[in-house]
């Protein structure tokens, strides 16, 4: 067996490329370490390369170049190896409905090689942790979204992984489900020791959630850092403006003028523009706020509102990317998705 | 999976019960034509309509496949230790097992409709090899179609487009004789047609080896090939 090279870290992506056939370089050059224990989010917007990130290390795609490890273990060379000591549930709940919650963790018990007395236990105590028992003997076409989630992190998990890999695992759900499933990962980790790698798109999770983040955008890892890292590069506080009022497009004229006046403040840090409104990055937002107010009516510009808030990861995506990461998911509207919403209508 | 959704049970069933029951009175006369082989419609077309089910029931098991795939399930299996090649295998043998109870029950209803089985049990045996390796065939055809093409639209056309034919150009509901000569040579490539005359040998007339052992063996030949097809591509397009 090979020696892994650092002993510490559960999950090692150097260089990795993946090019689709028609050439999109989804993932371009990707590289970095989960540490053992950790709860790793993997933060960016849709189409921004994680999945294709998950799916190599998952042993489900090969990547063009680069590597990675798991538990020191190559996904190319020793791939099997690793399928044993990795869970994965993907953004789908790939489950099958027309069984009942444990017939689908036994299967999988069964695919991990366990013997049935083990199974049978460790079903149990799954079934307990994720508060399926009592629901156990129902068919999963009966469960709610937050359950299905549940009942694949539990089959996730049935061989106790060391590492544990979610794509989006709250995608989907209602905020308040969303919270269960953070809690539910978030016990995992303190419980089993498990290592989590997890891949979002909600700001909000990746801050609650994770010891330590990646933010992805365009196949490339823009920064990575702890939550409050990230948020301390952006010093200061944000003050955002709105220039007009219900929405009528701001002229270039004003905007221009505005930005080239608050550029020359001395507390002003940056400026970022998102659709028509400012975001004025400032040292001490109390103190500077009402300097910005001065500025604008001095020079004949009108305020329509005006907020100060104090950084989210949402400003650290805008500062690298110079736009936002709002929720652009559309529901897509495959195959799978429309048969499971007719079976779920009956 | 059929036993809990049991309206493709009861649908599955019951078309092949419209064709025994239907059919047979429609084409009753036919058996006045020179050419059959028994004098009555019901007897020369049960052995069809178990065939014809078999032969439809695994054409279409690709769509599973898809259907896996769509939905993650495909994915969430290849994540596992599993060998790759038990996943194919377990969807083909998987299908064409329910397959297999299916003709059996639609045996069981043509005998009680009054069909006369030939060579009695054994006979049944040997239909169920013949369906086995017929539905292994299909199966193997169209889980190997299904990775590849992906999409369900154009497996849908496909299988639609070859089944049919498949079916009117084989003896399952006209005996040879009255099969103009172009469709008996088409015959010889048709495995519908090999299975529909050893399964009608066996309950019409009797075990004529020199029929049913070249069928098998052609039978068995595309069976072999078919599973091999699928499990190839899916080695191919998988990890």
């Amino acid at each position: 067996m090979d020696e892994p090279e650092r002993a510490n870290d559960s999950i090692a992506v150097k260089d990795l490329v993946k090019v689709y056939k028609g050439g999109v370089r989804a993932v371009d050059g990707v590289s970095f370490e989960v540490k053992a224990g950790e709860l790793f989010a993997f933060l960016g917007p849709n189409g921004a390369g994680k999945s294709t990130t998950i799916k190599i290390i998952t042993t489900l795609l090969k990547p063009t170049s680069g590597t990675a490890e798991v538990l020191g273990m190559d996904v190319k060379i020793h791939s099997a190896r690793v399928r044993s000591s990795i869970g994965y549930a993907a953004q789908e709940v790939g489950i099958d409905e027309n069984a009942t919650g444990r017939e689908n963790l036994v299967l999988y018990g069964h695919f991990y090689r366990l013997d049935g007395k083990t199974i049978r236990r460790r079903s149990d105590e799954l079934l307990e942790l994720m508060d399926l028992t009592e629901e156990s003997g129902r068919q999963v076409a009966t469960y709610s979204g937050g359950m299905r989630k549940r009942l694949d992190l539990a089959i996730s998990i049935i061989h106790q992984p060391q590492v544990l890999i979610l794509d989006e695992p709250t995608v989907g759900l209602d905020p308040q489900t969303r919270g269960h499933i953070g809690d539910y990962i978030r016990n995992l980790v303190q419980e089993l020791g498990i290592t989590v790698l997890f891949t979002t798109h909600y700001m909000d999770e990746a801050d609650k959630l994770s010891d330590r983040i990646a933010i992805i955008d365009h196949g490339r890892i823009i920064t990575s850092g702890t939550p409050q890292e990230l948020k301390d590069e952006i010093s200061g506080d944000v003050v955002s403006l709105t220039l007009t009022t219900d929405g009528a497009s701001t002229s270039d004229g004003v905007l221009d003028s505005s930005r080239e006046m608050l550029r020359h403040q001395p507390f002003v840090r940056e400026i970022q523009e998102i659709d028509g409104d400012l975001n004025v990055y400032v040292e001490k937002g109390e103190t500077d706020l009402p300097r910005i107010l001065r500025v604008m009516d001095g020079n004949g510009l009108t305020v329509q509102t005006i907020s100060l808030s104090r950084p989210t990861l949402d400003d650290v995506f805008l500062k690298y990317t110079g736009r936002t990461m709002r929720d652009e998911e559309g529901q897509r509207t495959t195959w799978a998705r429309m048969q499971r919403d007719v079976r779920r209508r009956k | 999976m059929s036993l809990r959704t049991p309206i493709w049970l009861f649908v599955n069933l019951v078309q092949p019960l419209v064709w025994l029951l239907l059919f047979s009175r429609v084409f009753e006369r036919m058996v006045d034509l020179p050419g059959f082989t028994s004098d009555s419609y019901l007897q020369f077309f049960a052995p069809g309509v178990i065939i014809m089910t078999v032969l439809f029931g695994s054409a279409w098991t690709g769509m599973n496949m898809i259907q896996d795939m769509d939905l993650g399930i495909l994915d969430k299996m290849l994540a596992t230790p599993v060998t790759r090649v038990s996943i194919v295998l377990g969807q083909v043998f998987g299908s064409v097992s329910t397959l297999v109870v299916q003709a059996l029950l639609i045996f069981l209803i043509a005998w009680i409709m009054g069909v006369d089985i030939a060579t009695g049990f054994p006979g049944v045996l040997l239909t169920v090899v013949i369906v086995t390796m017929l539905g292994l065939g299909f199966a193997g055809f169209s889980n190997g179609l299904a990775i590849v093409m992906k999409p369900p639209d154009p497996l849908i056309a496909f299988i639609s487009f070859i089944t049919m034919p498949l079916k009117f150009l084989s003896y399952a509901m006209v005996p040879s004789d009255l099969l103009p000569g172009w469709i008996q040579v088409a015959k010889t490539f048709n495995p519908v047609s090999h299975s529909v005359e050893s399964v009608r040998s066996l309950v019409i007339v009797g075990y004529e080896w020199n029929v049913i052992i070249p069928d098998l063996l052609i039978l068995g030949g595309i069976a072999t090939l078919m599973v091999l097809w699928a499990t190839f591509m899916f080695r191919f397009r998988t990890i």
